[in-house]
């Protein structure tokens, strides 16, 4: 075949692609669009009424019925900051909480940090088995001065949602918050995220809390003192990426009343409801997405008043990924959980008994959250090609792509708006110009890189590849600050 | 219209929307900024009047008369600093405090306020009047328990828990279990502010339909040591359908339950009961410290739950020499081991 008859072959079947999946593709983007504009006018209504609880001077926390809280840090190979870690979470604002930290068979020096700066001593005590665990534990340490609420437990290495299974085992407060050893809360975060459990005992049985990128912010003694951009541009674009993923996504979410994605960086659980649906799944990808399936799925299996709650404002700050290949690693992975969970819960997907959760969130998640990689890459494909072979007009193809990404940096806009009016976190003028143009530069690149990245996590689940969890290499918190 | 037409009108519709967004971004950030910078400004040159009354310094009142004399719109920065700082000091430095904001005309509007269409006046007003101790406003504050924004129902909790007047306890733990309920957190700090007149409102609570409402009258029995609830507790912890209102019934009945109550702690221990529901007993005979209580905790030191056996083993130790004795004598194991080692390290065993 001549190359004009191959030009002309691949022309005929761009232009009979375009054909058939335009109307599907023009009704896919019109629905995920809407659908963000939904996210956006929930998220903005209940921004609205905390805005006004400020205004109102009427936003208090604590108080009589907050419940005792559990902090479980899981810990592997972490003795570069476990100690401060911890330090932090002790002298978190909270009338009753407890540190467990649970070293997961680590081979660094963690334990070792840990006794000695908490003066620990082993006690005898055995763990019980309310969740389920393969791995051994080895043993338990308290602090010798018997106040300090502190308790140690070494096991063997079996992995991080294990490790958090022994820890709400060896939990003894009704609430249990998992926390990373790497990650900072804010001292009210505590008083913040357990507030619609002090509102609503009976029913609340799960919150989340927003997650932001410490990078680049200033950090003493595992305290943010100054909350500044990320020198990256990888870094800066998450910054803006979060803002809309959790501060509108789940805020939207629950406000709706069928919040299914608490992040395992920082959800706060009822222990009892923990215990009952049998703890994280050692075995899952995305185990915390999984987890709050499964309590969903428990709870409303038994016909039971119950609520999932996201408060937007209590801050757990995380080093986010600055080099490709970790942020390459996690996005595979995360999408990899995405589809392994949504596969395994299918059977929610349009019951009755599922209510919102199985007639709205899942079908959006299977449609707008697992396949728009697949519908992105396509365009991604075939929009420069059909470009290129003349098949539409340049400028049309250009203006479609305007659209596209005009309507995508919308989005990231209304999320940095709402930051700004009802928490402001970013104080100086040329953090919001950064953030304003890592919502457009997201599009030129890393957007496209994403779509990759959760394409071959997909594939590698569909393939029953091994998954690779990787090294999330830490370039640490500015301690000295600037 | 043409497909052309409708891209091209989406395209500016969107690349519009996207300026208006970045300029109300940056409107509402120079907004705060200028409008934190005019009320700094505002009451900078009546900060020292501010500190003095409120630190309880102002022995002859020339402060507080500065602050009643200060005009224009410095009043209205200053009102607001007033009450900031009314919600954190008591006494006679907050009478002052309250004294400005009446001349100021701030709390004679507080009752209208409380129906303005704005949610935001409705709460301070709500608020103002719980700072004030404005008793006649009383009705007024509990009619807010009904109003349609959350934001105004909990200012109103709070406010009554501020008038301190037990006749608000009724509608308070009403207002629990509504359909447009106000939280269990704030109705239980404003009920825990009543004082002792609450009790028989609390007995009513406890046989509420609404479980929030029994949470909250199960936890303030306990916290309170109102007695007169110990009947229907006992009742709660043995047949509540919610498991929350009977763990909280046992742990009332730990603070301020009688010999009596032993055996019905210790029914709440047996195998059959929720796990979490057998620790809270176990925990709650703890503290209520009655000796009748030896032979039932001894019995769950060798619970197959280590939990248990080890809040037993505590417990009995916390019960002195006779206690002690029980744990003695029972045959070792890890849970009691461990219970031994903490006492030890919190000083409370030798």
């Amino acid at each position: 075949m001549s190359w004009d008859g191959l030009v002309d072959g691949l022309r005929s079947t761009v232009a009979w692609l375009m054909h058939i999946t335009s109307t599907p593709i023009l009704i896919y983007f019109t629905v995920i669009n809407l659908s963000y504009l939904a996210l956006i006018v929930l998220a903005f209504v209940d921004f609205r009424a905390q805005h006004r609880r400020r205004e109102a001077i009427v936003e208090t926390f604590g108080g009589a019925l907050t419940p005792g809280v559990s902090l479980v840090v899981p810990a592997y190979n972490e003795e570069a900051g476990i100690v401060t870690a911890v330090q932090a979470l002790l002298s978190l604002r909270y009338p009753r909480h407890e540190v467990v930290a649970v070293d997961d068979g680590s081979t660094d020096a963690t334990f070792e940090r840990l006794r000695d700066a908490f003066d620990l001593v082993p006690i005898p005590r055995e763990i019980p088995q309310d969740v389920p665990t393969r791995a051994r534990v080895i043993d338990v340490h308290v602090p010798r001065d018997g106040r300090t609420r502190l308790i140690v437990v070494r096991k063997e290495n079996s992995g991080r949602s294990e490790a958090i299974n022994v820890g709400v085992n060896a939990a003894t407060e009704p609430l249990v918050t998992m926390v990373d050893a790497d990650s900072i809360l804010e001292p009210d975060a505590l008083l913040r995220v357990t507030q619609p459990f002090v509102d609503d005992p009976n029913r609340m049985v799960a919150a989340g809390g927003a997650i932001r990128p410490v990078n680049g912010s200033r950090v003493v003694s595992g305290r943010i003192v100054k909350v500044q951009m990320p020198t990256s541009w990888l870094a800066r674009i998450q910054v803006v990426e979060y803002l809309r993923a959790f501060l509108l996504g789940r805020t939207g979410w629950a406000r709706f009343g069928a919040l299914i994605l608490i992040s395992g960086a920082f959800g706060i659980f009822r222990r009892d409801v923990i215990v009952e649906v049998g703890g994280l799944d050692p075995d899952s990808i995305g185990e915390d997405f999984e987890l709050v399936l499964r309590i969903h799925r428990r709870l409303r299996d038994e016909d039971r008043d119950y609520r999932v709650a996201f408060v937007p404002e209590p801050v757990l700050w995380t080093e986010v990924p600055s080099t490709t290949s970790v942020l390459r690693s996690q996005r595979r992975r995360w999408h990899r959980g995405l589809w392994e969970t949504l596969w395994a819960y299918r059977g929610m997907l349009f019951r009755r008994r599922y209510g919102r959760v199985g007639f709205v969130a899942l079908p959006y998640f299977w449609i707008f959250e697992l396949f728009a990689p697949l519908l992105e890459m396509f365009g991604i494909i075939i929009v420069p090609l059909a470009l290129a072979l003349g098949v539409v007009n340049v400028p049309y193809g250009i203006l479609f792509l305007v659209l596209a990404y005009g309507l995508a940096v919308l989005v990231t806009l209304s999320a940095m708006a709402a930051e700004e009016w009802a928490f402001h976190r970013h104080e100086r003028w040329r953090d919001l110009g950064l953030s304003l143009a890592a919502s457009v530069l997201e599009n030129f690149g890393y957007r496209q890189l994403t779509v990759w990245w959760r394409l071959e996590g997909w594939w590698a689940s569909l393939r029953r590849k091994k998954q690779v969890w990787g090294v999330m290499t830490r370039t640490g918190f500015d301690e000295a600050g600037g | 219209m043409s497909a052309r037409g409708i891209l091209w009108g989406s395209t500016a519709l969107v690349l519009l929307a996207c300026l208006v967004l970045v300029l109300l971004i940056v409107a509402t950030k120079v907004t705060r900024t200028l409008r934190d910078r005019r009320t700094s400004a505002l009451v900078a040159p009546h900060r020292a009047d501010l500190l003095a009354v409120g630190s309880g310094e102002d022995e002859d009142g020339t402060h507080r008369d500065a602050l009643i004399a200060v005009e224009g719109p410095a009043r209205e920065a200053l009102d607001d600093a007033l009450v900031d700082l009314l919600a954190k000091v008591r006494g006679v430095p907050a009478e002052e405090l309250a004294a400005v904001l009446l001349a100021h005309g701030a709390v004679d509007r507080a009752p209208h306020d409380l129906k303005h269409r704005s949610t935001v006046r409705r709460a301070r007003a709500a608020h103002l009047l719980g700072l004030c101790h404005v008793g006649a406003a009383l009705p007024l504050v509990v009619d807010a328990l009904r109003d349609p924004a959350a934001e105004v129902r909990v200012a109103a909790t709070r406010a009554l828990g501020l008038l301190r007047e037990p006749s608000a306890a009724p509608p308070l733990l009403a207002a629990v279990g509504a359909d447009r309920a106000v939280p269990a957190g704030p109705a239980g700090d404003a009920l825990e502010q009543l004082g002792v007149g609450i009790a028989d409102a609390l007995r009513d609570g406890l046989l509420a339909t609404s479980p929030t409402t029994r949470t909250v009258a199960a936890y303030l029995s306990g916290e309170g040591t109102f007695t007169r609830s110990i009947d229907l507790l006992r009742l709660s912890l043995r047949t509540d359908e919610d498991p929350v209102v009977r763990a909280t019934a046992a742990v009332a009945l730990g603070r301020m339950g009688r010999t009596a109550d032993v055996a019905v702690l210790l029914e709440g221990t047996q195998t059959h009961q929720p796990i979490e529901l057998r620790r809270a007993c176990a925990a709650a005979l703890g503290d209520l410290g009655d000796p009748s209580a030896v032979d039932g905790l001894r019995a769950l030191l060798a619970d197959p739950d280590p939990r248990i056996a080890e809040i037993a083993a505590t417990s009995l130790l916390r019960l002195g020499p006779i206690g002690r004795a029980a744990v003695d004598g029972a045959p070792t194991n890890a849970s009691i081991e461990s219970a031994r080692a903490v006492a030890r390290l919190q000083g409370s065993l030798s």
